[in-house]
């Protein structure tokens, strides 16, 4: 989880962000950001998302479900 | 599918850019996006410059200039080829065709089979493919391959989805015979059902232009586009491309029997640094054998960005020696392909400016 927020600040140009932070809180959640996840899925989680279930989570936590719920092993 | 060849080469190659370059920091006021979002999408994607056509350029004006330029140098005569292949998306007619518009307008013999052909970024391969299959014909000595899009004229300068990446373009490739007894492995795959991932709605004969599809209108992100602009699923073109492409290439080597080191360049389509940079690290490709800069100086041409790879990068060692290169597109239809062919020495490979209008 550690290692997820510090990429989800990266992400969003934030200095940290928290596991309850809603995304469209942020600025910066934008089509850039949401792809930028979507390629994270892929190369850390081997996991293809589309942009509109990334974009249909609520919270930076909600998220990180998403994500580890679709990881293939590998 | 897999595809084999046999005995077919490349012989030349020349690309065709408009003078013209636009700077992204030029441009970013005319998005709706704060500026820092801007600026980190330029260092993410890779984005820096791209080449736009000035006012009402066509893709045979870039062909023209090109062809004219090959004949004038004495690298290409007037009736030295025996068929003219047009890849392009964006013809200067519905019809006819864009290959008959630069048979005429050049003078080009009647004894020429003109064919254009609508790809985008898998249209170097498609067209080789064809420039291959002519060949065969006793009578086809040589192909001319133009590759070339313009299109900057098709994309809202207000989508920076799409705007800022995009270039025109359009590369000349002689293509002939040859006695190298190896055969060209190549594998090809196409998907009509994901082809809204990639397309331009109006305009066509199933939603002809109108009034109301020149409008633009903003998307979710705030992208101004209209129907008779150029609309791109960003997210799905990239799960695409991560999904597909890496066991494609693997799959090509397979059947080629030819190891991922043994090859001495991956010249693939171009759509932004940071799909390639992606790509690299799957396939486990050094940098160094994958160029990924076209972007960054040219933008995204759609099917002249393989030629442009080459051109930029190796023009001066493919003009020297044997090069075993693999040759990758991905992109509208959906289309992905791959080619496995020793490249080299050409007899000319060369990097042109077409002159700015104004």
């Amino acid at each position: 989880m550690d290692t997820f927020l510090k990429e989800m600040a990266d992400i969003l140009d934030e200095e940290s962000v928290r596991e309850n932070d809603r995304l469209d809180g942020f600025g910066s959640w934008d089509s850039l950001a949401v792809l930028s996840v979507v390629a994270m899925a892929d190369s850390r989680y081997h996991a293809t998302f589309s942009a509109r279930e990334i974009r249909g989570v609520a919270t930076v936590g909600d998220l990180y479900r998403l994500l580890s719920a679709g990881a293939k092993a590998g | 599918m897999k595809l084999v060849f046999h005995g077919k080469r490349i012989e030349g190659l020349l690309t065709v850019l408009p003078a013209n370059e636009r700077l992204f920091v030029d441009e970013m006021d005319q998005f709706d996006f704060p500026r820092t979002r801007s600026l980190k999408l330029k260092e993410v994607m890779g984005y820096d410059r791209h080449r736009i056509v000035d006012g009402d350029v066509c893709v045979s004006d870039l062909a023209v200039a090109g062809f004219e330029h090959l004949f004038a140098r004495g690298l290409l005569d007037r009736d030295g080829f025996d068929a003219l292949i047009v890849v392009t998306q964006t013809p200067d007619h519905l019809m006819p065709a864009t290959s008959f518009v630069i048979q005429g307008r050049l003078g080009l013999k009647q004894d020429l089979f003109c064919l254009d052909i609508n790809q985008g970024c898998a249209g170097f391969l498609i067209g080789l493919y064809q420039a291959f299959m002519l060949l065969e014909q006793p009578a086809i000595r040589r192909v001319a391959l133009v590759n070339a899009d313009v299109m900057s004229r098709k994309v809202s300068t207000r989508d920076r989805n799409s705007y800022p990446l995009i270039g025109d373009a359009a590369a000349i490739t002689l293509v002939g015979r040859c006695d190298d007894a190896r055969p060209i492995h190549a594998n090809l795959q196409m998907d009509g059902r994901r082809r809204e991932a990639l397309m331009i709605p109006a305009g066509g004969l199933r939603e002809p232009s109108s009034a109301a599809t020149r409008v633009a209108h903003a998307d979710a992100e705030g992208n101004l586009r209209a129907r008779d602009d150029l609309v791109m699923d960003g997210s799905a073109v990239f799960n695409f491309v991560q999904t597909e492409v890496p066991p494609m290439i693997e799959a090509l080597l397979a059947s080629a029997g030819t190891d991922m080191a043994a090859v001495d360049a991956f010249l693939f389509h171009q759509p932004n640094r940071f799909m390639l940079q992606k790509l690299a690290e799957k396939l486990h490709i050094p940098c160094e054998k994958m160029p990924s800069n076209v972007v960054e100086h040219f933008g995204n041409s759609s099917g002249v960005t393989i030629p442009l790879a080459l051109a930029f990068n190796l023009r001066e060692r493919v003009c020297r020696e044997t090069l075993t290169a693999v040759f990758g597109g991905f992109g509208v239809g959906l289309t992905w392909s791959s080619l496995l062919m020793p490249l080299g020495p050409l007899a000319f490979c060369e990097m042109i400016d077409y002159p700015q209008v104004n």
